[in-house]
């Protein structure tokens, strides 16, 4: 279960002053939905949570544990962003293998698991193909299989699928509810599409005025 | 939220740790040498009442700016011109190679350069030779003096210019190529409206660069200039060291050197960073130009490929025509050869080090990912990125006068110290080079890399050999080139230091020119060239193909 307790951010530059407080509980195998307008923190929420920001106050947790003062690497939460999920220059099955072991240096029971995320995301005939070459559906695919190896109980989800069409956007959705269900996942799921709020989360939630108010799925 | 800049209570929980301590730690050693030298050379300026008139240094300043604004003025002409020739003549035969040419003429060694001219516009040259043939008299042209100063500057910097202004105007968004198309712009106009202001970002800082480098030239005056009255301080510099052994008066002219060149390297600081918006280069077909446009780019491509070509093409046949067995067995040439790679190779391994553990600490000083923004952190980067551009200050002469005036005040024998000074040299006069060419890379892999990365906890080594190392491997091969060739031209550092023990190819190469050794000389330039452009287009290729055999 992921909790936000009364997470305060306050931001200024020298245009805009911004507050932001967040309160929020996502049960393992649920998906709670964002939606908002554009600077109303969505990413922002995401960026705490995943250790970019630190927030001025309030706690994270993660089943219960403390995550606030962990260094983004060391938080149990997997985040996809909006692109740069890959780095270009290695393989799929590198790309995916680094959610488990970044010296690539792999166990045979490691090998296995990144053959089984790639099976499960539809791309294992891409394994050994350049990341570069992928279509953004199928990177987005590939970071998934990342996440699914990386086996940690949060999965963060920045505008992954803005940038999609709308029928990979849907195979997309699909893929990602499976996943949580399989994996027990406590999912937040950030958007500017309520259709996709509607499709796949069990909570829905618009950012205004720097807090979360409950919407209907 | 990911593109905000200034933070307020935004803070960063990833702490740079010791990732800025390898650059921060090359930065103040570098900058310690150069403040050592500094101090060298002032007390050894100001240590003796001045023998030096004001007369003479105002005449060897004057004429040092002067042929520097004529050179860069002639070179910026010749350049734009190339550049625009080839901006709209994207396909024809041959355009990879005098691209291919226009990149190594920038690395030649100057004393390579300076003998292929000699043997194309010299007395005996082919120019005159024609002449000759042709109208049964001389022509009078003479190769040595301000002419020849002149056009070798002109023919060693209208190529970096134009490289520089041709990766802008490639860059120019095609749409703003196809709006000027449909508004049937004519060649004059879309210049104006479209070219001009692409161009117009990169001029100040390329024309900057340029006349620092005529202003400090050194081995083109020494073998073209011909007499005293062409001297530059950079070669009076040279002269009171090595003829005249009068440290005071060299000192003097390193002082006002130095004062000019970090004038020069302020105010190009001091430019307004005006950006414009560039693009990958596309080979987006554009218009026919009509057909006088066309004319004039056809006749520039052709005057340029044969300007560019009749010097190196003379030093190919001279070489050729050398005794080249001999000159190979020489233990003298083998000596030159072996310690010219040897220094090449360290001064380039050195300056990759120091340049990539510079931009490093540049880049994580100014994430905001990483480093919790402060005054200090703002300080260090600032002082950082500034000593980037700084050594451009400091000539290699002046450096080696002062290593020369430190090394004469220590109570032993300082002869085995002559090649560190010389890789020292090299590191710091392809620094600047270096870091322009990593800083842009690294900003741009941490930009696109650095929230993935730290996610997925990858750092140190394993962050080096997965996302540095491939993201940075072509520029490391390309600069890996640059600072190997630049290294192995040198004829600055050398002068002062260089002797029957400790001798390197170009410093062969100007004491056979010296001796009137031609054909021995011309040998060596054909091993220089071969190397050098072995090497420059080589290197980066075998770099990006180790790379693809290792993934």
């Amino acid at each position: 279960m992921l909790e936000l307790e009364n997470i305060i951010f306050h931001y200024e530059d020298g245009t805009q002053i911004a507050d932001y407080c967040f309160d929020l509980k996502i049960k393992t195998g649920e998906i709670a939905g964002i939606t908002g307008r554009s600077g109303s923190g969505k990413s922002t929420c995401i960026d705490i949570i995943s250790g970019f920001l630190s927030a001025n106050s309030g706690r994270i947790l993660v089943d219960g544990q403390e995550i606030g003062q962990l260094p983004p690497g060391l938080r149990p939460v997997t985040v996809l962003f909006q692109k740069n999920n890959l780095f270009d220059h290695l393989l799929v099955h590198q790309n995916v293998a680094l959610g488990i072991n970044t010296s690539l240096n792999l166990s045979k029971n490691e090998k296995r698991a990144i053959t089984e995320a790639l099976e499960r995301v539809g791309l294992e005939h891409l394994k050994d193909a350049p990341s570069q070459r992928l279509s953004g559906g199928e990177q987005q695919r590939v970071a998934l299989a990342r996440s699914l190896v990386a086996n940690r109980p949060v999965l963060l989800l920045d505008e992954p699928f803005s940038a999609l069409d709308a029928e990979v956007r849907e195979e997309m959705l699909s893929l990602v509810r499976g996943i949580v269900s399989d994996k027990n996942l406590a999912t937040l799921l950030v958007t500017h599409d309520v259709n996709d709020c509607h499709k796949i989360a069990n909570n829905h939630y618009d950012l205004k005025d720097g807090a979360f108010v409950v919407r209907s799925v | 939220m990911a593109g905000r800049s200034a933070l307020g209570k935004r803070t960063a929980i990833i702490r740079p740790g010791l990732s800025i301590y390898p650059g921060l730690m090359v930065s103040v050693l570098l900058l310690l040498l150069v403040c050592a030298v500094f101090v060298a050379v002032i007390t050894t300026g100001l240590e003796q009442n001045t023998a030096l008139s004001f007369d003479g240094v105002g005449r060897l300043l004057a004429f040092t700016t002067a042929q520097a604004t004529a050179s860069t003025l002639s070179a910026l002409l010749l350049g734009t011109l190339l550049a625009w020739s080839l901006n709209h003549r994207r396909h024809f035969k041959g355009r990879r190679i005098l691209l291919a040419l226009l990149s190594v003429s920038m690395v030649l060694p100057t004393v390579v350069t300076a003998l292929g001219l000699i043997t194309v516009l010299g007395r005996n040259g082919w120019v005159n030779q024609g002449h000759l043939w042709l109208f049964g008299q001389d022509s009078g042209l003479s190769i040595y003096g301000i002419g020849g100063i002149l056009i070798a500057h002109t023919w060693l910097n209208a190529p970096f210019i134009s490289r520089g202004l041709l990766h802008r105007l490639e860059g120019i968004p095609v749409e703003r190529l196809k709006l000027a198309a449909s508004l049937r712009l004519s060649p004059w106009q879309r210049f104006k409206i479209v070219e001009w202001p692409a161009l117009s970002v990169a001029t100040p800082g390329l024309v900057m660069t340029v006349f620092l480098l005529c202003f400090t030239s050194f081995s083109i005056v020494l073998i073209l200039g011909g007499s005293p009255n062409f001297n530059t301080l950079e070669v009076a510099i040279f002269e009171a060291v090595k003829l005249e052994f009068d440290l005071t008066r060299a000192a003097m002219l390193a002082l006002v050197q130095l004062g000019v060149c970090g004038f020069l390297v302020m105010l190009a600081a001091s430019l307004p960073q005006r950006s414009s918006a560039i693009a990958p280069p596309s080979f987006f077909h554009m218009w026919p130009d009509p057909i006088a446009a066309r004319a004039i780019q056809t006749t520039v491509i052709v005057f340029f490929s044969l300007i560019l070509t009749a010097p190196l093409s003379a030093v190919v046949m001279d070489g050729l025509h050398g005794d080249i067995f001999k000159i190979l067995q020489d233990r003298l040439f083998r000596q030159a050869f072996l310690t010219s790679l040897i220094i090449a190779g360290l001064s380039s391994v050195l300056t990759i080090a120091c340049a990539l553990a510079i931009a490093a600490t540049r880049r994580n000083l100014g994430s905001n990912l990483r480093t919790r923004q402060s005054n200090l952190s703002w300080l260090v980067g600032w002082l950082i990125s500034f000593m980037g551009t700084g050594y451009l200050a400091m000539p290699s002469i002046v450096l080696g006068l002062g290593f020369f005036v430190i090394f004469q005040n220590l109570p032993m024998d300082t002869d085995h110290l002559a090649p560190l000074v010389l890789i020292l040299a090299n590191v710091l006069m392809a620094l600047p080079f270096a870091l322009v060419v990593f800083f842009p890379a690294m900003q741009k892999s941490g930009q696109r890399y650095d929230k993935l990365a730290f996610s997925l906890n990858i750092r140190g080594l394993a962050r080096w050999r997965l996302i540095d190392w491939p993201s940075l491997r072509s520029e490391i091969g390309f600069v890996s080139a640059l600072s190997f060739c630049l290294s192995l031209g040198d004829l600055g550092v050398i002068a002062l230091f260089g002797n029957r023990d400790f001798i390197t190819l170009p410093w062969l190469l100007y004491q056979n020119l010296g001796s009137y050794r031609t054909a021995d000389a011309s040998v060596i330039a054909l091993v220089l060239l071969v190397l050098v452009t072995s090497v420059f287009l080589l290197l980066p290729a075998l770099v990006e193909k180790r790379h693809h055999a290792g993934t």
